[in-house]
């Protein structure tokens, strides 16, 4: 079909979401480009349906399609290879169905995990995902990008949380995949498949969710060590025990710093929370205790505020995410502190224990913080170069266009599973409406 | 032609043997019967032969011979499945994966295993435990089922309320595709760019592909365990305690229910010392941080109290705890003084539906005249109800498979699934229209083709004949403003 003049979309957009809902405005759609490319259109969905009809309109005019949650993660992936249509889905946010003794939610993909915690803490239940930089974010959003923080060590990620998922396939099919019951095994695990899939598979539009109780007790406590070796080695002691925190960070002197809410006078350190019953709570920063002590840790108390304040942390103009082996935090966050030093580039560095996940910003001291885009693409190579024994990975998370075209964000990925990962892309998206060439292998 | 009359191929069997060897190779009639069948004895079908690898080479080169002659494959591990998923209604090749059964590596840094599929799911816990880990997922027939079969099948157990399901704890897996592609997915490293094929895997029963080693997480053992058990004089009152135990923030590690029927079959068996006019027993097991135990454990039985439990006992070691869970697990035996066969049932309802689904399920055995028995994880709304017939009274069978689809479509009314933690397999690949719509068969049938071109990847299992599952379908497209712009 020969491709049909601006205007005439505009009003079948129109027609499908509402005069008030499309935006053809420039200054507009320039706040909405995607890595630089700006879309023709912005469409604001307030109901399943009109994502779906958007969606069937986008791949019978094929108009390359990329979904936007808050918007704050947009910048996770390649430059996209074309884009026309940002699909906004912030209206559809909507709790649908929460029964609190089920401890489970259904709610509509553009709801803030923070308007979602509200909701929850009414009946003492949250959602446990803290991905950054925090609370603003959708739940679709955070589903879509397999974003997690550190209560991963204790509830998984949006792979276990997720129980069942409706989502937009790119021809405009509403599919549904998965249950609305804490335990399911009938057909394919489909949210599987959608979680960590960027949109490109098809458009998150409904989640239910597991989730679980706000505990009585609760408490945080930061170690300083004068190495990040001994730090390290404090992990792996509480690692194995039979101590069950909720958060376990290794923290650069950066990172510490800005958990602390001062200057940093450690070489690095591990805050840990704990959330329990009062009388656990006490008995494990106690057990905590004993073993830092051991690997001459000293402590000080953090406040809740200190999370947030280390999620914030990450959102300077180059953010890496760095997965290895659990059990090689340590080494990995040294290696990361050598390769910034030999750039002459700041570094703050998180790791969270358990997911074996290093979450470093760089920035450089002059100018706009950016380091060069060939010095990057340098490091970068050599990292993913020492990662590869041990399936590890590097992922640029975020970074100005200027690096993203010297390097590849996601990093090689085994030629065997990528040849199934076309497949599927293939399959699900023959004409690559679906957000073409932002995720891994070019998909 | 039934698959277990004909006399296999020679060539095919000789073609076999070259890559296996003669005696990893079984082609007898006796021999094949054995496998004709896993623990759901409705569903029979013996394979034309059946391989015994020893290494994913020889998978990959049957499985490339296999695509090559058109023929199915079955993959099988201990053969404990309740669904007739490890059986071959086409005849085919079956490939057995008792062979494949080490211990590739434990590797506690990193908190993971790697293990071939044949390997028994309990005896991993035993080989980690005396170092403080364990292989959470504990389906009921632990002590013989396979890890690969675990996997295939994502299955439960008991415990699986706090620790979650097999898919929560498998961090990679090597499988041998239907195109005979050996790929790897996932790995030690729990997250890895592109999309999760790992989590899609495991519980595709072995739709997508033939799983011939694992990488699963290691839990550390829990520092205290505290069981309790709690008599009530009806499953409303005993339901109505496990709402209060969850409303008070508490995930216990297991929480059981035995109905009335089953606590009569029970203490008319072995006898678990149950109190008398008990007509629901909850089993109640916290593990955790010692302190956050005691203070739990306190709570629970004050709850128990609050909701008229008739006794409510606490063990305070291990042998104590095996007396607890004795009734439990006695229960499949006892079955066998209540009735002279028995269809057993695996579906789920919110946890808050538990009451109804209890009136809704007497409503259906008063219908039919027949007996059902109930043993299930409450905790998780997960249903194991036991019909009770007998084969030799005309007509019982019909009605007993009567009640069977009326049971599922009560928890699928509820907002339920009709299978939790079994699988499809065979028996409920039927049931799947019922609970999905056209356009999400044609989702899962089509990534079944992405995976398995061929069709040759143990077939009639998972997925139904069904319109939304052929090769040409596809679902409505929603309609597109008329006349607007073109």
């Amino acid at each position: 079909m020969a491709a049909s003049p601006s205007a005439a979309i505009t009003r079948a957009l129109e027609a499908i979401a509402g005069p008030g809902r499309v935006c053809a405005e420039a200054s507009a759609l320039a706040g909405a480009a995607v890595d630089g490319v700006i879309p023709r259109w912005i469409v604001r969905a307030a109901a399943v349906e009109q994502v779906a009809r958007v969606l069937a309109l986008a791949s019978s005019e094929s108009l390359a399609v990329a979904p936007r949650g808050a918007g704050s993660s947009l910048g996770l992936g390649a430059p996209p290879r074309r884009l026309d249509l940002v699909l906004d889905l912030s209206r559809l946010d909507a709790v649908l169905d929460y029964v609190p003794e089920d401890m489970v939610a259904s709610v509509q993909a553009g709801i803030s995990l923070d308007a979602l915690a509200g909701r929850l803490g009414q009946y003492g239940q949250r959602l446990p995902l803290d991905p950054a930089p925090g609370g603003m974010r959708s739940v679709g959003g955070v589903l879509a990008t397999a974003a997690s923080g550190p209560l991963r060590v204790r509830y998984g990620t949006g792979r276990d949380l997720l129980l069942g998922v409706r989502f937009v396939q790119a021809d405009g099919v509403i599919t549904w995949g998965g249950a609305r019951v804490v335990k399911s095994v009938t057909g394919y695990d489909v949210p599987k498949l959608l979680v960590g899939s960027l949109g490109t598979l098809g458009v998150i539009v409904e989640a239910t969710l597991r989730l679980h109780p706000i505990t009585s007790a609760w408490g945080a406590w930061l170690w300083r060590f004068d190495a990040v070796p001994s730090a390290a080695a404090f992990i792996a002691a509480v690692v194995d025990s039979a101590i069950q925190p909720e958060r376990v960070v290794l923290l650069d002197g950066a990172a510490a710093a800005v958990a602390a809410g001062e200057e940093a006078r450690a070489e690095a350190a591990v805050a840990v929370s704990v959330a329990s019953t009062a009388e656990a709570v006490a008995a494990q920063r106690e057990a905590l205790g004993a073993l830092a002590t051991r690997h001459d840790g000293r402590a000080s108390e953090i406040g809740a505020g200190a999370w947030a304040r280390l999620s914030e942390a990450l959102t300077g103009p180059v953010v890496l995410r760095l997965a290895g082996e659990p059990a090689r935090l340590g080494p990995w966050m040294v290696s990361l502190a050598h390769v910034a030093r030999d750039g002459g580039v700041d570094l703050l560095s998180i790791g969270e224990a358990g997911g074996g996940v290093i979450r470093a910003a760089l920035r450089t001291r002059a100018g706009a913080g950016v380091p060069a885009p060939s010095w990057l693409a340098g490091a970068v190579a050599s990292l993913r170069a020492s990662l590869e024994p041990e399936g590890g990975s590097l992922v640029v998370e975020r970074a100005p266009r200027a690096v993203k075209d010297a390097l590849d964000v996601w990093g090689p990925v085994a030629p065997e599973a990528l040849a199934l990962m076309r497949r599927l892309k293939s399959e699900f998206d023959p004409a690559g409406i679906l957000n073409p060439g932002r995720f891994v292998g070019g998909l | 032609m039934p698959a277990d009359s004909s006399a296999p191929d020679p060539s095919l069997i000789r073609a076999l043997e070259g890559i296996l060897g003669a005696r990893g190779v079984v082609s007898s009639p006796e021999g094949r019967l054995t496998y004709e069948c896993d623990m759901h004895t409705f569903y029979k079908g013996a394979p034309d032969v059946v391989v015994l690898p020893q290494s994913t080479e020889q998978v990959a080169a049957v499985v490339r011979l296999c695509r090559e002659r058109g023929l199915p494959i079955v993959p099988r591990g201990s053969g404990t499945g309740l669904i007739g998923g490890a059986m071959a209604p086409r005849g085919g090749v079956m490939v057995s994966m008792t062979r494949m059964n080490r211990i590739l590596e434990v590797d506690l840094p990193n908190r993971c295993a790697t293990v071939e599929p044949g390997l028994i799911n309990l005896w991993l816990s035993n080989a980690t435990r005396p170092s403080g880990w364990f292989f959470a997922p504990d389906p009921s027939s632990q002590m013989v089922s396979s890890i690969g079969g675990n996997a295939s099948t994502n299955a439960g157990g008991p415990h699986c309320l706090k620790y979650g399901i097999t898919v929560n704890h498998i961090l990679g897996l090597q499988v041998v595709t239907g195109t005979g592609d050996i790929v790897w997915l996932g790995g030690k490293v729990p997250e890895r760019p592109g999309y999760d094929l790992t989590g899609v895997v495991v519980g595709a029963e072995g739709t997508l592909g033939l799983i011939t080693a694992v990488v699963v997480r290691l839990t550390h053992v829990p520092e205290a365990v505290r069981t309790l058990l709690a008599s009530f004089a009806s499953i409303e009152d005993a339901s109505e305690a496990v709402s209060a135990i969850v409303a008070a923030g508490i995930i216990p590690a297991a929480l059981e229910m035995i109905d009335e029927v089953m606590v009569r079959a029970i203490e008319e068996g072995v006898g678990a010392g149950y109190p008398k006019g008990a007509g629901a027993v909850l089993l109640i097991e916290l593990d955790g941080p010692r302190a956050e135990i005691e203070a739990q454990s306190a709570r629970v039985e004050a709850l128990c109290w609050d909701h008229a439990a008739l006794e409510v006992r606490v063990a305070g070691d291990e042998a104590e705890r095996a007396l607890l869970w004795k009734g439990r697990k006695e229960a499949a035996g006892a079955v066998g003084r209540l009735t002279a066969n028995w269809l057993l049932q695996d579906a789920v309802v919110p946890r808050s539906r538990l009451p109804q689904i209890m009136r809704e399920m007497r409503e259906i055995q008063e219908r039919h005249g027949l007996v059902l028995a109930n043993v299930f994880h409450a905790g998780d709304g997960n249903l194991h109800p036991i019909i009770c017939y007998d084969e030799n009274v005309p007509g019982e069978l019909e009605r007993a498979k009567q009640v069977n689809e009326e049971l599922l479509r009560a928890c699928l009314a509820l907002g339920g699934t009709v299978t939790g933690e079994h699988g499809v397999g065979l028996d409920k690949a039927k049931n799947l229209p019922h609970q999905f719509a056209a356009a999400d068969l044609n989702f899962m049938a089509r990534l079944r083709r992405v995976f398995d071109p061929h069709g040759i990847m143990n077939p009639d299992k998972l997925l139904p004949s069904h319109p939304a599952c052929g090769e040409g379908f596809r679902p409505a497209r929603p309609e597109l403003p008329r006349g607007a712009w073109v």
